[in-house]
């Protein structure tokens, strides 16, 4: 019987998913993900956690609660850096210890802090560290973390080629999933890879862009070099790896002439009341539609649907009429 | 016969009909209250649009909008089912073509839409609150049991509106109480609140749009006097009441309804007999998946007419 | 050139003193007020925090008084503090305004950058590097004695007979402490500082609750978004403390790291930095409870994420070690009434605490 690792199906999931799950899989664990965010995992997620916290915060807390009892380990990765130079928004960096000061009667945790500020070779020592805490020889965990790479790259690749995650991954998203369509209207979805692809939180917004005959273009479709060309754009970078990242193809497809961008944010979220701003200032300056789309637990269907089709409305008009 | 073009707004606090000849002048409007029961409140401005009409004129294409726009479109037949902000900005654009920013406040929505050359470029909705809304007004009025309807006219004899803090109702409630008690009287406190809700609409859907003029403020909230004053004192700029401005939406969509029937000369109308269906709501929970949705079947006369609900769209096909 | 900075508790005495020596004229930006807050509520993002919202209203009124630069200090993250200069300087240039921003990173992370700012000011007005470095250090006295009378000023209130009388004799120490110039004018006028509170008429005999105030430091600091809560509580017979000081803060960005006992305490809960205070409040509220104080107090702005992940936390550390903690979240629409109801049933919970211990002489000012 292999031991089982529990993967919250949540925050850094849709960006480092591939990578950890091979690894866990090459060293002979099976890997057990929480299924799709619903209606239940929200109701958890809001008990345990304080009312001040923002959607992704009671979400995860959600998935572990849906996890806990059915997996001997729990993998709540403390991302600290993965380019040396930037971290992640503070929930990031004490996600551990709210999950575990928290939640009661908790499977043991697999909480190593993944911090690259020394360089690539930061991963493989934190490699080393948890197959440590799992009991594994050195050998094989090197072996594993070679295998991960090469998934992690090819799938990094994927998305590049404008594939999106809720393709690539395994979770059973309620949306039927997205295609990637070209039409003449295209805008940009941007904000968080946890708000965004979790349909249940974005009330599937990219697959209702997709049905209005929109090509829709996202964060994940630009690779890290050119995302990386406009780290010096402003006299000083946002602290926090995906609020950057935002930022930077904010920039990109600004430059790019899109018809429109939404700015996909939860409520109360703190990187985000900086980041819209400068969003907002900067899509003025290049006179694109500019409209943002705040979520949390309490967002009706309706009320985005109506705006969705108004902002689309709103760009093709400008269309016809330039 | 004539030919006339019906357009239907329905909200959830009012349910607007407006009805179109066809060189767009407006022949009638109708403003009924929904009280939670759009069915009966669709069915019964049919019936009524029925009688008006009778023998005059014959409804050719109708077009829905306002929250419950898919209801509607459905039950009527509709040519044009569009969301509210793009069927405000049409009204507008047709009536008063320079307008560059439009106000529209309604029971317990609020918008602003920003126009350029007749464009929409920019807009926004209230969001996670209704402070800014009318109901923040309605709330007041009953609690100083005088009719909404009187608000107007009392804030604008007020000399010196009182400040009143608070951004939603039951803050700005306490703060209003407070006012009273240290001996301001009613219609410096009416014309405060007044003021506190344009404040409030403007720290909220207005924060960081750029205001310009022609000024259209349109919607419920606009039969107030004494907000389009507030809203002038603080803007320093002149804003405009239209004729029809409580049913504004419900004229954008029989502009668009026209508009498309002229150009395509097709037509969904089922015709004003609808008034005479049976429509019927019924709610299942599907229990599919952990999100337990809520599946809506309407039925009309005993045939599946729509359903709507399920997040996965499994329930889309109706002989499912 | 006229140059203004953050309105910080009573900081702008000791910067206003310092611009001033440096052949400039300092805009002192006015205690915020109500017009203050609206105006930084109408141009900042609505889910800024408070004192990015606070800051923004301050630099317009200083900007419509003519300032022509604002120095301000950044910061390393993750808090969104150390983004806020480069926001305000963006929003303030959208709405049209003409004026040069200048933020000072702390200078462990660019010594030269650091230097090359400083030069940027003194350069214009032709002062010397050593001038620089006396007057600096002269304001930075100014500061320490600031915040040693302010310290004073909350051990004392508590035991006042006449209510009010702290607070006036604090005023006038404040008074004297801004008209001294000279280094030796500003020992005595600490001096004198020290005996006007001394002169509160005191009754030693009472035995008051003792609550430690913990989050973050603008809102802890700056008495008009806090609801004057030290004010309020010492007045209701209760001393505060509070670990976090201006001159402490400053001392921990510059030169050595003086917050290894915070740490410490804080390990066996959270052991990673989370920006901001996150962690200071979480070891702080440990060592507050090991020192015996009969409560804790966090302070945060709405939104404030790393006093949130600190929440999720402390609601742990004080069931473990049985001291109270009450969270106020501030943020412009918290009212007056509600944050005093608040501070009054904790203080009575407090006492309640006290009592069931046996200590029969605990009372409040209210002889409850």
């Amino acid at each position: 019987m292999k031991e089982t690792i529990g993967y919250p199906t949540a925050l850094s999931y849709y960006s480092y998913y591939p990578f950890w799950n091979a690894f866990f899989t090459t060293l002979g664990f099976s890997v057990v993900i929480s299924p799709a965010s619903s209606k239940q995992i929200i109701d958890w997620g809001v008990k345990e956690t304080v009312n001040d916290a923002c959607i992704p915060i009671k979400l995860f807390h959600g998935h572990v609660m849906s996890l806990k009892d059915r997996v001997d380990y729990l993998f709540v990765p403390r991302m600290v850096s993965v380019d040396g130079k930037t971290t992640f928004c503070p929930k990031f960096l004490g996600l551990p210890d709210m999950v575990r000061w928290s939640i009661p009667d908790l499977p043991r945790l697999i909480d190593e802090r993944i911090d690259l500020k020394k360089g690539a070779r930061g991963l493989l020592s934190t490699c080393y560290k948890i197959g440590n805490f799992l009991k594994q020889n050195p050998a094989r965990v090197f072996y594993a973390y070679l295998v991960a790479q090469w998934v992690h790259r090819q799938y990094q690749d994927n998305l590049n080629r404008g594939i999106f995650p809720n393709k690539i991954l395994p979770s059973k998203e309620t949306g039927r999933g997205l295609n990637s369509i070209e039409t003449e209207i295209r805008i940009a979805v941007l904000g968080y890879p946890y708000e965004i692809y979790d349909s249940y939180i974005s009330v599937n917004l990219l697959q209702k862009l997709n049905e209005m005959g929109v090509a829709v273009r996202t964060v994940e479709m630009l690779s890290n070099k050119v995302l990386g060309g406009y780290r010096h754009r402003l006299s000083k970078n946002l602290f926090w790896q995906y609020s950057n990242r935002v930022l930077w193809a904010t920039y990109h497809y600004l430059e790019k002439k899109i018809d429109g961008i939404i700015h996909v944010s939860a409520f109360g979220c703190g990187p985000d009341a900086m980041l819209d701003k400068l969003m907002q200032l900067e899509a003025k300056k290049h006179d694109i539609p500019f409209m943002t789309l705040t979520l949390d637990e309490h967002t009706g269907e309706a009320g985005v649907v109506t705006r969705l089709e108004a902002f689309v409305d709103m760009v093709r008009f400008r269309r016809e009429s330039s | 016969m004539q030919q006339g073009f019906l357009g239907i707004d329905v909200g959830s606090v009012s349910t607007n009909f407006v009805i179109l000849a066809e060189d767009a002048r407006v022949i009638e409007t109708l403003y009924i209250r929904t009280k939670g029961q759009p069915i009966k409140t669709i069915k019964a401005g049919l019936q009524h649009v029925r009688n008006i009409l009778k023998g005059k004129m014959e409804i050719i294409a109708a077009g829905a909008t306002g929250s419950a726009r898919n209801l509607s479109g459905i039950m009527v037949g509709a040519d044009i089912i569009k969301n509210e902000i793009t069927a405000h900005a049409v009204a507008v654009s047709r009536i008063i073509p320079d307008a560059q920013t439009i106000f529209e406040i309604g029971g317990q929505d609020s918008k602003i839409i920003i126009l350029r050359n007749g464009i929409v470029t920019d807009f926004a909705m209230n969001t996670v609150c209704a402070a800014g809304t009318g109901s923040f007004l309605d709330q007041q009025a009953s609690r100083l049991s005088i009719p909404i309807e009187d608000f107007g006219k009392m804030a604008l004899a007020a000399r010196n509106p009182v400040r009143i803090a608070g951004r939603c109702g039951v803050f700005a409630e306490s703060d209003m109480i407070h006012k009273q008690q240290l001996g301001y009287n009613l219609e410096e406190i009416i014309a405060g609140l007044c003021e506190a809700l344009v404040r409030n609409y403007l720290n909220n859907v207005g924060k960081g749009k750029e205001i310009l003029a022609p000024i259209v403020f349109q919607g419920g909230v606009a039969a107030n006097g004494g907000i389009a004053k507030a809203f002038e004192e603080i803007l320093g700029q002149k804003v405009t009441v239209p004729k029809y401005y409580d049913v504004m939406g419900a004229l954008g969509v029989a502009y668009l309804a026209l508009r498309n029937y002229r150009e395509t000369g097709i037509t969904k109308f089922k015709g004003l007999v609808t008034a005479d269906y049976e429509f019927i709501a019924k709610s299942f929970e599907c229990k599919g998946c952990a999100n337990n949705c809520e599946i809506i079947n309407i039925h009309q006369n005993d045939s599946l007419l729509a359903r709507w609900g399920s997040r996965c769209g499994k329930w889309e096909h109706l002989d499912h | 050139m006229r140059v203004t900075f953050p309105h910080m508790g009573t900081s702008h005495i000791a910067f206003k003193h310092l611009i001033n020596n440096l052949g400039h004229e300092a805009i002192v930006p006015p205690a915020p007020s109500k017009r203050t807050l609206s105006l930084g509520v109408r141009h900042a993002p609505e889910f800024a925090c408070i004192p990015f919202k606070i800051l923004l209203g301050s630099y317009i009124e200083a900007l419509e008084n003519g300032a022509e630069m604002i120095i301000s200090s950044g910061g390393v993250g993750p808090c969104r503090a150390g983004i806020y200069g480069l926001l305000h300087e963006e929003i303030l240039k959208d709405l049209g305004y003409d004026f040069e921003m200048l933020i000072f990173e702390p200078p462990l992370r660019g010594l030269l950058d650091f230097i090359k700012k400083i030069g940027r000011v003194i350069r214009p007005t032709r002062v010397s590097w050593p001038t620089f470095i006396k007057v600096f250090k002269t304001s930075w006295q100014k500061l320490i004695i600031l915040d040693e009378t302010e310290i004073l000023s909350h051990q004392i209130r508590p035991y006042e007979v006449i209510r009010g009388e702290t607070t006036r004799a604090f005023k006038e120490a404040l008074t004297l402490i801004d008209k001294a110039e000279t280094r030796q004018e500003l020992d005595s006028a600490g001096q004198a500082a020290e005996m006007l509170l001394r002169d509160v008429t005191q009754d030693r005999s009472r035995k008051p609750l003792r609550i430690g105030l913990i989050g973050e430091i603008y809102v802890v600091l700056e008495p008009f978004i806090n609801l004057d809560i030290e004010k309020t509580l010492g007045e209701m017979g209760v001393e505060t403390h509070r670990s976090i000081y201006l001159t402490d803060w400053t001392r921990d960005n510059t030169v050595f790291d003086g917050e290894k006992d915070i740490k410490n305490a804080a390990k066996p809960y959270l052991n990673q930095l989370i920006g901001g205070h996150g962690i200071n409040s979480v070891g702080e509220t440990v060592l507050y409870a090991s020192n015996g104080f009969d409560g804790v107090i966090q302070l945060a702005p709405f939104t404030c994420i790393p006093e949130i992940v600190a929440k999720s936390i402390l609601n742990r550390v004080s069931r473990d070690l049985n001291i109270p903690v009450l969270t106020l979240f501030l943020d412009e629409q918290t009212g007056t009434a509600g944050a005093q109801t608040r501070l009054e049933a904790f203080t009575d919970l407090l006492l309640q605490k006290r009592r069931n211990k046996g200590d029969l002489d605990a009372t409040g000012i209210f002889g409850n």
